[in-house]
């Protein structure tokens, strides 16, 4: 648990990078720092590892004062993934993965070994591990960078935006790479990007601030979407929040209808499994659109429904086999009864 | 002319004679190893330290360019004149001449470290000793050997002035023929010391390559490793 009260930083120019921050990291969480360029969100991260000393206030990790502590000790306790990686160009992928347990004391031949697992646990080739970090790409480095943090087996991760340097597809790849980590690990992390997606894609709790230091909102990422508190946080979470909402929104109850066998319409092609493979129109044949799997979330349901050229979307088990369409106006009419008791 | 120099590098006294090329050339070697040693203890602390803190700048771009301007002739006479006759004066005058490469090479070097790198190192718990001597000094290495590379160059061709104040070294072949107006045995010396720079440069070149980083154990079972190349950029990044 990372805990900020009254933290505030103030350059000698005068400059205010934080006015005064209080917010609480729960343990196991994945809290995101979201705001423009300015707002001090990297500054707040790089206050835990005492990177930066606030000015004044206190920060508590696990309840104990970090300011009270040697910072290279504290430091070696928490990990810490950065933009490019920042990885040691004249060390194999190996020696940069097994840098923290090294300066911890841990012999060089037990940290490589482990450090091949880690490898392997970030979805990489443990082979790279010989190789140096200029024969990666962009992705592999990044995804060595997070390896890397892991190594000491800190409870904290302090992640400074990580993903933003990588090209969309790996991002969103990286992106997922970190929710199953962090299913399995269930380590505290500090996240911070620019990136409002992002934000709300990987945060359990997503803090927007605002340029000059203050803190705008701080609440799950579906309240966020559903109830900014002002202007700024409307406008940052951005134009189709109603729309990305729907991703929060469980599919569980939603009514099904059922597919015309005959007719001049659309039909469905179904295997003789039961899965669908496209729609017929008389002699026209379409691709399948986005198909709804039980268990997503009503945005799958409504994008499966928008995507179909007959307008009732594909939804299907957990094997593929068909058990019925979706309706817009179905998809509509469940956001409604689930907005309502939250207002 | 061609034919005399054949001669005269032919003579079997130039091989065995006590004052002989062999001797000449070890001397020669012997300058100008210990001036850059002792430029390289001078200038390599002083770069390491103005490279990791940033501090000092403006003196390395001042010092350097102010000694690269010294008249080396003089400065030897200057030295001579308050230290006397000796090995002592020549040694300080081709330091001077050193100091510059080493420190700019060395300097440059370190501050030229990924900044990404330097951060993640400190952000994981390094000291600022294990930084420098852990991570910067590795990357910087193949700037300070091109700084080491220059100052042999400079200082195994101007290491001819130790014939001027009475020492041996391959100058003396060009001073003594000079008063001895045998210009034989001048072009001789003369190129003596460009092929001792030739080899010398090759060497270095060598040693640069070698501890250029990510380059060393290139995995040669993987052909689809993509090339390593821009070793420059590693490290002059940022």
């Amino acid at each position: 648990m990372i805990e900020f009260s009254d933290v505030r930083k103030a350059y000698p120019d005068g400059t205010v990078a934080l006015q005064s921050l209080s917010l609480t990291a729960r343990e196991g969480e994945i809290t995101v720092l979201v705001g423009p360029s300015g707002c001090g969100k990297t500054t707040t991260l790089r206050m835990v590892n005492r990177m930066v000393d606030p000015s004044s206030g206190t920060i508590r990790l696990d309840g104990v004062d970090v300011s009270t502590q040697d910072p290279p000790t504290l430091r070696r306790g928490i990990g810490y993934v950065i933009q490019n990686a920042g990885l040691f160009p004249h060390r194999t992928v190996l020696d940069n993965v097994a840098t923290v347990p090294v300066l911890l004391g841990r012999s060089r031949a037990e940290a490589r070994s482990a450090a091949g697992e880690l490898l392997e646990r970030v979805g990489l080739d443990p082979r790279v591990g010989s190789r140096y970090p200029a024969q990666l790409s962009g992705g592999q480095q990044q995804r060595v960078g997070v390896a890397r943090a892991l190594a000491g087996d800190a409870p904290v991760l302090l992640m400074d935006e990580p993903f933003s340097a990588v090209d969309p597809v790996v991002r969103a790849d990286l992106q997922d790479e970190l929710l199953r980590l962090q299913s399995e690990l269930g380590r505290t992390i500090l996240f911070v990007t620019h990136d409002i997606d992002e934000a709300i894609r990987l945060g359990d709790m997503v803090a927007v601030l605002r340029v000059g230091g203050t803190l705008a909102q701080f609440a799950p990422p579906a309240d966020l979407l559903a109830a900014p508190v002002d202007d700024f946080v409307a406008g940052f979470v951005g134009r189709d929040r109603g729309y990305r909402r729907l991703q929060f929104v469980g599919a569980g109850s939603l009514a099904l209808s059922s597919f015309p066998t005959t007719g001049d319409g659309w039909l469905l092609v179904v295997d003789d499994d039961g899965r669908p493979t496209g729609w017929r129109q008389g002699d026209d044949h379409v691709a399948l659109g986005t198909v709804h799997e039980e268990g997503e979330s009503l945005r799958s349901a409504l994008d499966a429904a928008l995507s179909s050229p007959s307008g009732r979307g594909v939804a299907v088990d957990e094997d593929g086999k068909v058990i019925g369409g979706i309706e817009p106006e179905a998809v509509i009419t469940l956001l409604h009864a689930s907005a309502e008791p939250a207002r | 002319m061609l034919s005399s120099l054949i001669a005269w590098f032919g003579a079997p006294a130039q091989w065995s004679a006590a004052a002989g090329i062999p001797t000449r050339l070890l001397q020669h070697l012997g300058y100008t190893a210990l001036s850059v040693l002792v430029g390289a203890v001078i200038a390599v602390p002083v770069g390491l330290y103005i490279g990791h803190t940033g501090r000092g700048r403006l003196l390395v771009v001042g010092l350097a360019n102010g000694l690269r301007a010294l008249p080396e002739l003089g400065v030897l006479v200057l030295f001579v004149l308050l230290l006397g006759l000796g090995l002592t004066p020549v040694v300080l005058a081709l330091m001077l001449l050193a100091i510059p490469p080493l420190l700019a090479g060395t300097y440059a070097g370190i501050s030229g470290v990924d900044p990404a790198a330097v951060d993640a190192a400190r952000g994981m718990g390094m000291t600022e000793r294990q930084i420098l001597f852990g991570v910067e000094l590795p990357n910087a290495l193949p700037l300070m050997v091109a700084g080491l590379r220059t100052a042999t160059l400079q200082v195994v061709a101007t290491a001819t002035i130790a014939a001027f104040v009475s020492l041996g070294g391959l100058g003396r072949y060009i001073v003594d023929g000079q008063a001895q107006r045998d210009f034989t045995q001048m072009a001789g010396g003369a190129i003596l010391v460009a092929l001792l720079a030739i080899v010398l440069e090759v060497a270095l070149q060598g040693v640069q390559r070698a501890v250029t980083p990510g380059t060393r154990a290139r995995p040669a079972s993987d052909p689809a490793t993509p090339a390593v190349g821009k070793p420059d950029t590693v490290t002059a990044g940022g």
